[in-house]
């Protein structure tokens, strides 16, 4: 009788998990390739008692626990900017960051290039080309990103094209071994490689935006909301249940 | 519970975004301003159950971890330096830079500072001068009574002085570019001061090495987008109370628990 209330908190314990998700979710719904978690449970069972306590097992009681959080991994829409430095990228790839802790990966286009005229994210780690940092000339001007990432200008008063780098563009066999970092960062774990990804195009001038749908989210809080406090008014009525045994044992007349 | 602080992050973040967008509209109408946009990255994550960690005695690995976020941060408001669309104003000393480059301007403090704004004047002693009254550099003296002030793609400046025929040329307005001209300062009256994200100012001339020439009789006008930034502003508000519902969705589930076994 006693294990309601665990089975009970467990589910609790996850909603309020699942809630955490969400919120994180929502409050990302501005950020640029910013990708949605989703939360998965399991249910597992347990014996209350050990069942050498007993001659026979003790009946198994199922309860929940969160297993994962996957990426959702889906595209972004993309915005216009018209802004030269920005990159929305179209298939599965990411860009690579030099940070100082290592390759990270990122699907946040929003560039910039710093006082040494490296082209930068916005927290100002360079993005990596195939054959290390891009870098442009002081009298570098119209800027162009080509598809497949190779990047020109025109360098001064010229005009022909000077090659400045490509961009380097990766995958992952399974991405969803891919650890967010935070600052829009992914971190691969030990074992996973990053392969050059062919197939990725690159879109100047576009931003992919978060890919959190908010009426799936909204409707998801919801439910979350709505499954924590029926749990609670479960939980509720069993210690109404216990206190009514109590006090109705207890009233053995004399 | 961290919902309830991530939906918060959340909400300070539209709010600034908001801010950004009012700032845009509220210059629509600015000579030579250039929008911004707020740019929002992800809270570090904690890891609950690491992927990659070992799930059992017999070396299974866990293919997905338990990561929980912790909302959002503003990463900074770069600027879009776009070109803005020229308008002519028929004015002689109003020039606008079609393509790379800055006016330099002396403010009062005898410090320099940068403008894409062209809409010059003349003060008393001939100095053109911005709207402020700070000289264009390097300073330009139109003569008294010439007439047919020519300013030319380079940036030469020409008069017809009294008694003459033929123009005299009075000076040349220069124009200075920086590697990261996103990472100007904005000081206020149109007016940007370098930094060490600008990298050093590089004096020039227009229309040569990479500058953009110079257009006299003609405004830039301000690069924002008006039906960019209401659709941009709805997004925001929506977003925003998107979050405060997830902050009451919170509030909701901790009452429901504070209220058990009353």
């Amino acid at each position: 009788m006693e294990n309601m209330l665990l089975v009970g908190l467990s589910r609790q314990m996850t909603l309020e998990r699942q809630l955490d998700v969400v919120a994180n979710n929502v409050a990302n719904i501005n950020t640029t390739g910013f990708k949605a978690d989703r939360s998965l449970f399991e249910e597992y069972l347990r014996s209350p008692a050990h069942e050498d306590n007993f001659v026979h097992a003790d009946r198994r009681v199922s309860f929940v626990h969160d297993r994962a959080t996957f990426h959702d991994f889906a595209p972004g829409p993309s915005e216009q900017t018209k802004n030269p430095l920005d990159v929305a990228i179209d298939g599965n790839a990411f860009l690579v960051v030099q940070t100082a802790a290592g390759e990270r990966y990122t699907r946040d286009g929003g560039l910039q290039i710093n006082n040494q005229g490296q082209l930068v994210t916005a927290s100002g780690d360079p993005v990596l080309g195939t054959s290390g940092p891009i870098v442009f000339q002081p009298t570098d001007k119209a800027i162009n990103i080509a598809a497949d990432g190779n990047i020109t200008v025109l360098e001064g008063t010229g005009s022909t094209d000077a090659v400045r780098g490509k961009l380097r563009l990766v995958n992952f066999a399974d991405a969803q071994k891919l650890v967010k970092e935070g600052g829009n960062l992914y971190s691969a774990g030990q074992g996973v490689a990053a392969q050059p990804d062919t197939t990725a195009r690159v879109r100047q001038g576009f931003i992919e935006k978060s890919n959190v749908n908010s009426v799936h989210e909204m409707s998801r809080m919801i439910e979350i909301t709505r499954t924590y406090t029926q749990i609670s008014a479960m939980l509720q009525q069993q210690h109404d249940l216990h206190r009514t045994a109590v006090e109705k044992l207890a009233d053995v007349p004399a | 519970m961290r919902a309830l602080y991530s939906a918060a992050t959340g909400m300070a973040a539209q709010e600034l975004n908001v801010q950004v967008i009012s700032n845009n509209i509220a210059n629509m109408r600015t000579t030579g301003y250039k929008k911004q946009r707020a740019a929002f990255q992800d809270l570090i994550y904690d890891h609950v159950r690491r992927v990659g960690a070992q799930a059992s005695d017999q070396g299974t690995i866990l293919p997905v971890g338990v990561d929980i976020g912790g909302g959002v941060k503003t990463v900074g408001t770069p600027r879009l330096m776009s070109q803005g669309t020229l308008s002519p104003t028929g004015n002689d000393l109003d020039i606008a830079i079609r393509g790379e480059g800055f006016f330099k301007i002396q403010v009062p403090d005898g410090t320099y500072a940068y403008t894409r704004d062209g809409s010059f004047m003349m003060d008393a002693q001939g100095r053109v001068v911005t709207a402020q009254g700070n000289p264009v550099q390097p300073t330009i003296t139109i003569p008294q009574n010439s007439s047919q002030i020519t300013i030319n793609a380079q940036g030469q400046v020409t008069v017809i002085v009294p008694g003459s025929t033929t123009p005299t040329q009075v000076g040349q307005i220069g124009l200075t570019r920086f590697i990261n001209k996103a990472g100007l300062n904005p000081i206020g009256d149109n007016l940007f001061t370098d930094t060490p994200a600008s990298g050093t100012p590089q004096d020039g001339v227009a229309n040569t090495d990479g500058f953009g020439d110079m257009q006299q009789g003609n405004l830039e006008q301000a690069n924002v987008e008006v039906v960019t930034e209401i659709s941009d502003l709805i997004a925001a508000q929506r977003a925003y109370e998107m979050n405060a519902k997830v902050v009451s969705a919170a509030d909701q589930m901790m009452q429901s628990t504070a209220n058990m076994f009353r």
